[in-house]
């Protein structure tokens, strides 16, 4: 009875929701707390790892609003992390090294892009709205190689500032992951974040409600945008060298998406608990399986779909332990 | 000036090469409970599709309160003060009872003006006047069908409509339910909405509804108020059919002579 009446007034204040489990959502805060102290371990490699995670998760949660919030699956959005990296790497050449100040082009870059983009795009659904997706992302990276401006195929190099260990990326990285989980967090609590649930759940009796769809359709994707492009724009000085087949890589493509779906597609927790669990994995596997680690990352996503089709952070909100998971791979209906 | 809420002025919806509706015109006054009838495949749905903006029409056009329908996009149409309910529910399925009728508070006419606390409060109210505030916290795709009908029209009424479309609404329920549904639709149009009501149940509507306005083939065939529309011929021949109409009228006939008949004296032998 305590649990029931806990939940329910959980509920009557407004948590769960469209956030998903509170309960996952306190463990990401956690984590994220435990992640400021990375870099007192003075290790660069330990650092790169980390920031990679943190940089996937931003990723994952640009993805998350307009592929889990709103139901529109883009298959670019590694276009928006491109730009932003191509932003700052635009602004070190011309002697501007200010990390922030690359975020913030970088971000604002990206989400013009979106808006620029999203406006007639936006208007195809389902698979059509992927397929567009997926060939803007590869018509943006052919045009970047073959702009001589941007260094063409062979890339450009970004300034790196001194810093023995990169911590300075590691804790920009940081703040940018925790301003997409506090950002979204704030969207799935606000009207905003309703109306992009309803587009999701019903893009025509959301009309009917008086949700402008194309409005926020685009707003949900260029809020995305900014997300990816900020994380972009960190990646490009503290990698110190940047290129299409890096900056627009299929890997950086899908694995936010595949983070997202193994987390929990459409909540606050899912990005995060997908990023480190797959970019954690992927960097053990690549230690171990120098050549076969795809193979084995591949494998790991079916098998986690199948079992797990409603993704981990659905776990945090099941009654009934295993029993009840173990019911529902027999039960459940896409 | 007529005190007419909604003009509906020679509406015509063709779907390649067939007119679904033609040249329908009629006015609701404010207040009014108008009932809409007519048989299956009459154009009853449509023409609940053009004045909630969803159709264009081919021909003709809706007025309200100075707009035409047709130039008001769809998410614009219940800012104006006109809300539906479809006939065939559309849930937010993956969100609880709750949410559903809060965004229709979050983003209606008067949603602007609330912050989602107020929309939740909202929200709240109208699931107690549609009576399922007893499964607020239930996802809508687990709700019955009755109830899924019962959200539909709590979530019209949270966009605060002057006009409230209800597209079969009471299809399902039970007598008890209906009587419920009514009570509820009384209600609604006494604190002044307008009610547009599609229905089959004759009953429920006759009952209800202020005026009627009767479609068959896509075309008016009557108007006016619920006892003389029902008694008109042509509303009798669209739902019972001509063949009906016409067996009424020999039956009538063998009558009239079997009276004659025997009124009359037998032939007389010469």
């Amino acid at each position: 009875m305590t649990v029931a009446a806990a939940a329910a007034a959980l509920r009557r204040a407004g948590l769960g929701g469209i956030t998903g489990s509170p309960l996952a959502f306190a463990v990401v805060l956690v984590a994220m707390a435990l992640l400021l102290a990375v870099p007192f371990a003075h290790n660069g490699y330990l650092n790169n790892v980390f920031r990679n995670i943190l940089m996937y998760a931003a990723m994952a949660y640009g993805w998350n609003l307009i592929g889990g919030y709103t139901g529109y699956v883009s298959f670019g959005n590694v276009t928006f992390f491109g730009i932003g990296a191509y932003s700052a790497a635009v602004l070190s050449a011309h002697g501007i090294d200010n990390l922030a100040a690359g975020v913030a082009v970088g971000a604002i870059a990206s989400a013009a892009f979106a808006v620029v983009i999203g406006i007639p795009v936006l208007r195809l659904k389902g698979h059509y709205f992927g397929i567009a997706t997926l060939g803007i992302a590869l018509a943006v990276a052919d045009i970047v190689a073959n702009l001589d401006a941007l260094g063409g195929s062979s890339g450009i190099a970004v300034h790196q500032v001194d810093d023995a260990h990169f911590s300075i990326y590691y804790y920009a990285m940081w703040l940018v992951a925790l301003a997409s989980i506090l950002g979204t967090y704030a969207i799935a609590r606000s009207k905003l974040g309703y109306a992009f649930v309803a587009i999701r759940e019903n893009e025509d009796a959301a009309a009917v409600l008086g949700i402008w769809a194309t409005r926020y359709k685009v707003t949900a994707w260029a809020i995305g945008a900014m997300m990816a492009g900020a994380a972009g724009a960190i990646f490009a000085p503290a990698n110190g060298f940047i290129d299409p087949s890096i900056t627009f890589a299929t890997d950086a493509n899908v694995f936010p998406i595949a983070m997202t779906i193994l987390g929990g597609i459409g909540t606050v927790a899912g990005p995060f608990i997908g990023a480190v669990i797959l970019a954690g994995a992927n960097e053990l596997l690549q230690r171990y399986f120098v050549k076969a680690h795809t193979l084995f990352f591949g494998a790991m996503i079916v098998v986690i779909v199948l079992v797990l089709p409603r993704g981990l952070v659905w776990l945090f909100g099941l009654r009934g332990g295993l029993r009840a998971w173990a019911k529902s791979l027999t039960t459940y209906k896409a | 000036m007529s005190d007419a809420a909604l003009h509906i002025d020679g509406i015509g919806v063709r779907f390649g090469g067939l007119w679904a509706l033609s040249e329908v015109s009629f006015e609701v006054e404010r207040g009014a409970v108008l009932g809409l009838i007519g048989p299956n495949g009459s154009g009853k749905t449509t023409l609940m599709n053009v004045i909630s903006g969803v159709y264009k029409p081919t021909t003709g056009e809706v007025r309200y309160g100075g707009h035409r329908i047709a130039d008001v996009p769809t998410h614009d149409v219940c800012h104006l003060g006109i809300a539906r309910t479809f006939q065939i529910v559309k849930p937010f399925a993956n969100l609880n009872a709750r949410e559903n009728v809060a965004v229709g508070a979050m983003y209606g006419r008067e949603g602007s003006k609330r912050s989602t606390r107020a929309a939740f409060e909202r929200a709240d109210e109208l699931l107690e006047v549609v009576d399922l505030a007893r499964v607020a916290y239930r996802r809508a795709s687990d709700l019955t069908i009755p109830d899924r009908k019962r959200l539909e029209v709590a979530k019209a009424l949270a966009l605060d409509p002057e006009v409230l479309l209800l597209d079969e609404v009471m299809a399902g329920l039970n007598a008890t339910e209906v009587e419920e549904a009514l009570e509820l639709l009384r209600r609604v149009n006494q604190r002044g909405v307008t009610l547009i009501v599609v229905e089959h149940l004759m009953k429920a509507i006759v009952s209800i509804s202020t005026c009627i306005v009767v479609l068959a083939e896509g075309r008016k065939i009557a108007e006016g108020a619920p006892a003389d529309v029902l008694a008109s011929p042509q509303v009798i021949e669209a739902y019972l059919g001509s063949r009906w109409v016409k067996r009424q009228a020999q039956l009538e006939q063998i009558e009239l002579e079997r009276r004659e008949a025997q009124h009359m004296p037998p032939p007389s032998p010469s």
